[in-house]
C-alpha cells in the first residue's frame, strides 16, 4: 500500500487547483508543521498521537502537492531544539518517523526531510567544507563566495523554496531554511498541521502568486548585486596579483582584461573540481552510513 | 477550458488585491474614529489640558516647529510620557526592533517617525532595511530626517538619543554594545549573506595560513565572528511594511528566531499602529523546542 494516499481530488477541488495552476505555481514548497503538540492537547489525547496524524497529514498534503503539480516539497520535522523534550515523546516520534520515512523511501519521493536539523548549522557546516577544500589546496580563501556557501549547503540539489508555510499562527523561521528562503514568499497560517485542509494550501498558493512579481523582481536585483560583487572580488584578486609580479609597471588595459579573463576561467575551474570532490566526500559517508546500518 | 481558468485566476488575484485594500483602509478609519472617541474623552476629562495641547493624533501630518515654544514643549513633554509609560504596560519589549521596508519609494519622514517612536517607548536597538540598500546609500539624509522629526515629537532634547550609522565595517571597533543610548542602524543586503560570506572567507584564510583546522569550526565560533564584525544584536522583532511577504534578504544569520508582524505600509503610519504591533509581539511566546 502507498504511503501517499491515493485518491483524486473532488470535482470543486479540481476545478480550484486547474484555477491556481492558470498563475505561477511554486516549484518547491517548504513546510514548518507546527502545532501537533497543541492539536492533541485540544482534543484531549497523547502528544504521539497528535503528531501521529501530523504524519498522516503530511501524506495527504504530499498528495495535493502533487496534484497541484508541485515537482519539490521539504518539511522541517524535527529540530535539534525539540531533543529537549521528554524522552518518551522523542523515542515515539524518532521511532514514528523512522517507520512513516522508510516507508516514503520505498516510493522515490520529491520530499527533503529536515531531521535534527538547524539552519545554523547547516551555513557554518557550509563553511566547514569551504575550509575542508582550503585544507586540501583545491579552492583558495578568496574563491568563497555567495554561490560557493549555497553549494556547500544541504541543499545544493534543489532550488531555493518558492514558498515557505508556517502553521499554527507561529510568526517566525525558529533556524529552518534561513538561508534559502532569503528571497521565498512567507505565509504564516494560523491553522494547526492536523487540521491543515487542501483549502489552506490553496490560499497560500494565492497569496505567492499574488506576490510573485515583486518577489521575481526581488530575485533579479538579489543576481545583480552577486554578479557584481563576484566581479569585484575576482578584479581584486587579479590586480593584487599584478600588482606581485608586474615589476612595478602599469599594466595596459588589454592585458589587464586577459588577466582577468584567465583568472576568472581558473577560478571557475578550481570551484568545479571542489565541488566534484566534495560531491564524492559527500558520497562515500552516506555509503559508509548506509552499510553501517545493514551491517552492524 | 484553459482561458477560463486563466480568467478566474486573473479574477481571484483582483480579489485579494481588493481585500487587502479594504483592509487596510478600514485600518484607518477604524483608527481615526477611535483616535477621535479618545481626544473627546480626554477633552471632556481634561479640559483645561487639552486646551493646551493634548495628545494629537494627526501630529505628523502638520509638523510645525514654529509653534510658541511652551506650547511644543508641553505637547511633546505629555507625548514623551505618555509613549513611555505605553512601554512600560508592555509584557515584553524587543531588545533590538528590525524595520523592514519592502515598498519602492520610502518615505524618510515617516521611516524616522518610526524609529523615534521605537526610542520613545523605551527599545535601545532600531534597525532599518530595505532591499533595495536605497537608506544606506542616503543615510545622512536619513540621519537628519530623524533628528529633525525627534525634534518635532520629542521636543528639544536631542543629545540624549545617539544616533549611530553602519558604514561599510570601517568604524566597526568605534563602538561596543556597553551602550545605553538607544542605537539607530541602517542595514542593507550587504550586512545579511555577505557579511556571512566575508566571515567565512576569513575562516579560509586562517585554515590557509594553518592557523586553524576546518575541524575547529563551529556555530558559536561563526556568531562571534559576525557579532564582531558588525555588532548587531539578534532582532526579536521584525516589522515589515509593504505587500511583500518576504524577508527579502534581510540579515539571515540573526533572524533564526525573530517574530516578524506585517503592517500594509509605512507611508502615514500612526503610532498606534506600531503599538499594535508591540502588543502582539507582547502575547508571542516561545517555546524554543518545548
Amino acid at each position: 500500500m502507498s504511503w501517499i494516499r491515493e485518491g483524486e481530488l473532488n470535482l470543486i477541488e479540481k476545478f480550484s487547483a486547474n484555477i491556481l495552476k492558470a498563475g505561477p505555481m511554486p516549484k518547491h514548497v517548504a513546510f514548518i508543521m507546527d502545532g501537533n503538540r497543541r492539536f492533541a492537547r485540544k482534543k484531549n489525547m497523547e502528544c504521539l498521537k497528535g503528531h501521529m496524524q501530523g504524519f498522516n497529514k503530511l501524506a495527504e498534503t504530499l498528495r495535493w502537492c502533487k496534484h497541484l503539480n508541485i515537482p519539490e516539497v521539504t518539511v522541517y520535522a524535527f529540530s535539534i531544539e525539540n531533543f529537549k523534550r521528554t524522552k518518551d515523546e522523542v523515542d515515539g516520534l524518532m521511532e514514528l518517523a523512522r517507520q512513516k520515512f522508510l516507508k516514503l523511501l520505498e516510493e522515490r519521493c520529491f520530499l527533503n526531510v529536515c531531521f535534527a536539523y538547524t539552519s545554523r548549522y547547516e551555513i557554518t557546516n557550509a563553511v566547514r567544507e569551504m575550509a575542508w577544500g582550503v585544507e586540501q589546496g583545491l579552492i583558495k580563501a578568496s574563491d568563497v563566495s555567495e554561490s560557493l556557501l549555497s553549494e556547500c549547503l544541504y541543499s545544493n540539489n534543489s532550488p531555493n523554496p518558492d514558498l515557505l508555510i508556517r502553521t499554527s499562527g507561529e510568526i517566525r523561521l525558529s533556524d529552518f531554511l534561513l538561508w534559502q528562503t532569503s528571497h521565498s514568499c512567507i505565509v504564516f497560517q494560523s491553522v494547526l498541521w492536523p487540521e491543515y485542509t487542501f483549502w489552506n494550501l490553496c490560499e497560500a498558493i494565492l497569496q505567492y502568486q499574488f506576490n510573485y512579481k515583486s518577489i521575481q523582481k526581488a530575485r533579479e536585483l538579489h543576481r545583480e548585486h552577486q554578479a557584481l560583487e563576484q566581479l569585484e572580488a575576482d578584479r581584486a584578486c587579479v590586480a593584487e596579483h599584478l600588482q606581485y609580479h608586474g615589476n612595478s609597471k602599469p599594466v595596459d588595459a588589454h592585458r589587464r582584461q586577459e588577466a582577468l579573463q584567465h583568472y576568472i576561467r581558473c577560478r571557475e575551474e578550481r570551484v568545479q573540481d571542489f565541488i566534484q570532490a566534495l560531491k564524492q566526500k559527500r558520497d562515500s559517508y552516506f555509503n559508509d552510513l548506509w552499510s553501517g546500518e545493514v551491517l552492524p | 477550458m484553459a482561458l477560463l481558468h486563466g480568467l478566474l485566476w486573473r479574477f481571484l488575484l483582483v480579489l485579494v488585491h481588493v481585500n487587502r485594500a479594504l483592509v487596510s483602509w478600514l485600518r484607518v478609519r477604524l483608527r481615526n474614529w477611535k483616535g477621535r472617541l479618545w481626544e473627546r474623552a480626554m477633552a471632556a476629562l481634561l479640559l483645561p489640558l487639552a486646551l493646551a495641547g493634548f495628545p494629537d493624533h494627526q501630529k505628523k501630518l502638520h509638523p510645525n516647529p514654529t509653534n510658541a515654544h511652551s506650547v511644543t514643549g508641553n505637547r511633546s513633554a505629555s507625548r514623551r510620557s505618555r509613549w513611555l509609560s505605553d512601554g512600560r504596560s508592555l509584557e515584553k519589549l524587543p531588545v533590538h526592533i528590525g524595520l523592514l521596508v519592502a515598498e519602492e519609494e520610502p518615505s524618510y519622514t515617516d521611516i524616522a517617525n518610526l524609529v523615534v517612536w521605537c526610542m520613545a517607548v523605551g527599545i535601545s536597538y532600531v534597525s532599518v532595511y530595505d532591499n533595495h540598500g536605497i537608506f544606506q546609500k542616503n543615510n545622512s539624509r536619513m540621519l537628519e530626517e530623524i533628528i529633525r522629526q525627534k525634534q518635532v515629537l520629542l521636543g528639544i532634547d536631542v543629545s540624549k538619543h545617539n544616533v549611530e550609522f553602519l558604514n561599510n565595517g570601517s568604524d566597526t571597533h568605534q563602538h561596543q554594545v556597553v551602550s545605553f543610548r538607544p542605537t539607530v542602524k541602517v542595514l542593507s543586503p550587504e550586512d545579511g549573506k555577505q557579511s556571512i560570506v566575508h566571515a567565512a572567507q576569513q575562516l579560509c584564510r586562517s585554515v590557509e595560513n594553518k592557523e586553524r583546522s576546518s575541524k575547529d569550526i563551529s556555530v558559536s565560533m561563526l556568531d562571534i565572528l559576525l557579532r564582531e564584525s558588525k555588532n548587531i544584536p539578534d532582532p526579536e522583532l521584525v516589522v515589515k511594511f509593504g505587500p511583500v511577504d518576504s524577508t527579502l534578504g534581510f540579515l539571515p544569520w540573526h533572524i533564526r528566531l525573530t517574530e516578524f508582524i506585517s503592517l500594509p505600509s509605512h507611508k502615514n503610519v500612526s503610532y498606534e499602529e506600531l503599538l499594535g504591533a508591540l502588543q502582539r509581539y507582547g502575547t508571542c511566546q516561545q517555546r524554543i523546542g518545548q
